[in-house]
């Protein structure tokens, strides 16, 4: 048991860190954005090409990876959301999609659909922590996410243009008139969504062993969707707590009732989750009511 | 009956041209594939489009329909009963429909994105669930679904059942086509436009969204069933997420919210896209996307929104929009046979008494004990402060907040706890301070919204465009015709109500308040953004309205000499009481009330 929750919420802290990208664009844009798992995906296969094929350490294709989906994230924003910004939300949304569809293409192209393997950062059985083993890149995925979720949290409310962030999303207007630049912060959530993604990947990637074009990140997106949701969609906290509760839930239903009748066991206990918040709790676990 | 035999020439035109095609050699197997799967398509986004863009419901999971559709008549026609293809169709239909329940009642709570989610986690649900049920559906490995059959005749070769297909396609567009015309259209298009705006047209709202739902869900289940007996196979997989139902949402949104043509050309388009672009060996997976996203930035509001935009362009060069107009005389429509046997009041005796109603929002008492009666035949004016609880106590009386206490009667009958669509139907019309009609739809339009209480006909009739629904529909054109005529709106007739002047469309909505003959009529700020010309002919018409049309009026007005003007009698809300009541001359007297209008000051 104590295993499966370990599990449990190492998943889904990574869960957690898709849900914020996907929570600082829902601020920013109003946008559900449905490529948030696979920039990440794509990322993937750069760092795999940097670390497996050029034999290069494995910081370095990370590194790269997440600055080429920020890269990535700031040219959607550039060249389809801010044309976009007066156009129906739906509308802005399919783009997305359009982006998950590219990304898709994109990692066909390059891989002919095969799955690759990108070994972790580091190897190794790793520590005995009460009677099991906690791999290193658990450890590390842990660590990173507290590191990244503090940060971000501390650069929203200790900066002006961090609260501009949290606040273009209540009244975009007012935002504009307290002299913050909706096109940055726009600009800054889309960055920040792609960098992200690229980060949950890596963390994920060595947990699950294997990637191919759209998997696994596209099944991680709907648990990152779980999480936000959890949040009420709004709220970067309730998000990254959204995540370890989805992780959780998961990895315990995954643990006891798997049977080969019900594969999909833990995705449906995910879905009812998410369907029980929508009904009961609307605005999120720990999100607060809207007038 | 001129329509109906288009369609069936139209029909029999589809189904006799892929067999004799295909055995003349012109038309290749493979070809008949793509047509027919590009034509299953085609219906499967018809089916998303009811409810994503008629009745503006997001949903993400339509591709759960298509697959609970393959399953029931792949399962139907393959094992136990075998039954033939039609009632497969048939059961894929009602299965859909059963599901769209399921779905659609929890989701009637939800709107805009949760309920976008929500309905990516019934698509999810489905297939990690049913669809993956091996015992049942196989699951990955999925089962075989035979090609219908005629007696002895199978469809076997592509081209014969890209007939069956195409036949099925022309059935879909005509439904589609029937729905539109039809009060259920309308009502679906006035609830994409604003809920409480189709309340007070006397619609069901949650009947309506829940009707939109399985409507959605049916013919999401037959174009599902139509795709299984093209494959001839169906597993968990076949209507996955990625590429079923988000798909079809892109198909929709760039098609057009709302538009059965842009849907059509946007699905055949997607559809035959691998085939167009294969030349591209590999790359089409990459241009298709970035044409999308390109498409998308072009045009934001889909192909039909552009193609309609054009044709309103080339339309609008002959016509004249006047800016502002004085108030026409309004329409004495005579009441409508469906209103005949609803109990009257003698003129004076009390037509709406409000008794004692509260209602609280949070830390905010809006209402606090508000009495008012309003006897028959009369006028009687409600003002106050911005925020006095003016627009909450009409809430109250049309159904659409429910008081914490008190009662509300209209002529008699308790209805505090009706819901807004039967307080339509007993009689209480209203208007809202921003205008109450669907603005996106025309003049015409709207005004057949307007009488859609009495567009006495099932929903079976309306989507067959059955004898009855058509005669109705035509009765009800022709009272819109009238009522549009006496108003002098003419040129207006299929303008949408957007483009029209803020007073226009305050004449529009006046005159469709009253095409329904209510008893009561509720008008909240009806000279709010009038020029002053205007207004004061407004007066004329409330007079109108109370003498000749002999209909009862409770009036929101900031324009006090308006109010002055027209009243019988007039109560005076402040912070959610009744500060003062009676008949205009005592009220332009009273201290108190000049003390909370104008300031101590003016009164000292």
């Amino acid at each position: 048991m104590g295993e499966t929750i370990v599990i449990g919420l190492a998943n889904g802290g990574i869960y957690g860190l898709l849900a914020l990208g996907i929570v600082l664009v829902y601020k920013g844009s109003r946008v559900l954005n449905f490529a948030q798992g696979e920039i990440g995906g794509l990322g993937l296969y750069l760092a795999w090409a940097i670390v497996e094929k050029g034999h290069q350490p494995w910081i370095l294709g990370a590194l790269a990876a997440v600055v080429a989906c920020g890269m990535l994230g700031a040219l959607f924003e550039r060249l389809v959301v801010r044309p976009l910004i007066d156009a129906p939300r739906l509308t802005v949304t399919v783009a997305t999609i359009g982006l998950l569809l590219l990304m898709i293409g994109i990692e066909l192209h390059v891989s002919h659909g095969s799955p690759e393997i990108l070994r972790g950062p580091i190897e190794g059985l790793g520590p005995k922590i009460a009677g099991f083993y906690v791999s290193p890149t658990r450890i590390l995925a842990l660590a990173a996410l507290l590191v990244i979720g503090l940060g971000l949290a501390t650069f929203l409310r200790r900066t002006d243009f961090g609260l501009g962030v949290l606040a273009a999303s209540q009244d975009a207007t007012a935002t504009r008139l307290m002299g913050i630049p909706l096109k940055r912060v726009s600009m800054f959530t889309w960055v920040a969504a792609g960098m992200l993604g690229a980060i949950a990947a890596l963390l994920i990637e060595p947990q699950i062993g294997a990637f191919a074009p759209g998997n696994p990140m596209t099944a991680l997106f709907v648990r990152g969707l779980a999480a936000a949701l959890l949040g009420g969609l709004t709220s970067l906290p309730g998000a990254f707590v959204g995540g370890l509760g989805i992780g959780v839930i998961e990895s315990v239903v995954g643990d006891r009732f798997v049977t080969s009748t019900f594969p999909g066991i833990q995705t449906v206990a995910v879905m009812i989750v998410v369907v029980l918040v929508l009904l009961l709790r609307p605005q999120g676990i720990l999100g607060r009511s809207r007038a | 009956m001129k329509r109906g035999a288009r369609y069936v020439a139209v029909l029999l035109v589809c189904s006799a041209l892929p067999p004799i095609l295909g055995r003349a050699g012109v038309l290749s197997s493979l070809r008949s594939v793509e047509l027919s799967i590009a034509f299953c398509t085609a219906a499967a986004a018809i089916s998303l489009n009811i409810i994503m863009g008629y009745a503006g419901q997001i949903s993400l999971g339509h591709g759960a329909f298509l697959g609970i559709g393959a399953f029931t008549s792949g399962l139907l026609t393959l094992k136990g009963p075998q039954v033939p293809f039609m009632v497969g169709v048939l059961a894929a239909a009602i299965a859909g429909g059963l599901f769209a329940i399921v779905l659609g009642l929890p989701a009637l709570r939800l709107r805009g994105l949760y309920l976008a989610i929500a309905t990516v986690g019934f698509a999810f649900m489905m297939q990690e669930s049913l669809f993956k049920w091996s015992r049942i559906t196989g699951g990955s490995a999925g089962i075989e679904v035979p090609r219908p059959r005629a007696n002895a005749f199978v469809f076997t070769r592509d081209y014969d059942y890209l007939a069956i297909v195409l036949a099925m396609f022309v059935l879909f567009w005509a439904l589609d086509s029937n729905l539109v015309r039809s009060k259920l259209g309308r009502a679906f298009l006035a609830i994409r436009w604003d809920e409480p705006v189709a309340q007070s047209f006397g619609i069901d709202v949650s009947r309506y969204k829940l009707g939109a739902f399985v409507l959605a869900g049916a013919l999401g289940g037959v174009s599902g069933a139509m795709f299984a007996h093209q494959y001839q196979f169906v597993n968990s997989s076949t209507f996955d997420f990625n590429n079923t139902s988000l798909l079809l949402v892109i198909i929709v949104v760039v098609g057009g919210l709302g538009s059965r043509v842009g849907a059509t050309i946007a699905a055949i388009s997607f559809s035959l896209m691998p085939g167009l672009l294969s030349w591209l060996k590999g790359w089409d997976l990459i241009v298709g996307p970035v044409l999308l996203m390109y498409v998308v930035v072009r045009h934001p509001r889909g192909l039909g929104a552009a193609m309609r935009e054009r044709a309103e362009a080339r339309a609008r060069g002959s016509k004249v929009v006047t800016a502002e107009q004085s108030m026409p005389k309004l329409p004495a429509m005579p009441r409508p046979a469906a209103v005949a046997g609803r109990p009257e009041v003698l003129p004076g005796a009390p037509l709406l008494e409000v008794l004692d109603v509260s209602v609280r929002f949070g830390g905010l008492q809006a209402l606090d004990g508000v009495s008012l009666t309003v006897p028959k035949g009369s006028i009687v004016g409600l003002i106050g402060p911005n925020g006095a609880g003016k627009t909450t106590f009409f809430n109250a009386v049309s159904g659409m907040v429910r008081p914490d206490a008190g009662a509300v009667r209209f002529v008699g009958a308790d209805i505090t706890k009706s819901p807004p669509h039967e307080r339509v139907g007993l009689g209480i019309g209203r208007t809202f301070q921003l205008i109450g009609l669907a603005k996106d739809l025309s003049v015409r339009d709207n005004f057949l919204l307007a009488q859609h209480l009495f567009a006495g006909y099932g929903s079976a009739s309306a989507l067959l465009a059955l004898p009855r629904a058509t005669r109705v529909e035509r009765e009800l054109g022709e009272r819109a015709d009238q009522a549009i005529e006496a108003l002098g709106f003419e040129r207006f007739r299929d303008t949408p109500v957007l483009s029209l002047s803020h007073g226009q469309q305050r004449i529009v909505e006046l005159g469709c308040a009253l095409v329904t003959a209510p008893d009561l009529l509720l008008l909240d700020e009806p000279s709010a953004g009038m020029s002053p010309a205007a207004a004061e002919s407004l007066a004329e018409r409330l007079r109108d309205i109370r003498d000749e049309l002999g209909r009862t009026v409770l009036l929101i007005e900031h324009n006090i000499p308006l109010v002055l003007d027209v009243c019988d009698e007039i109560s005076v809300l402040n912070f959610g009481r009744i500060l003062a009541h009676g008949t205009t001359a005592d009220i332009a007297r009273d201290p108190t009330v000049l003390g909370a209008y104008f300031g101590e000051a003016v009164v000292a």
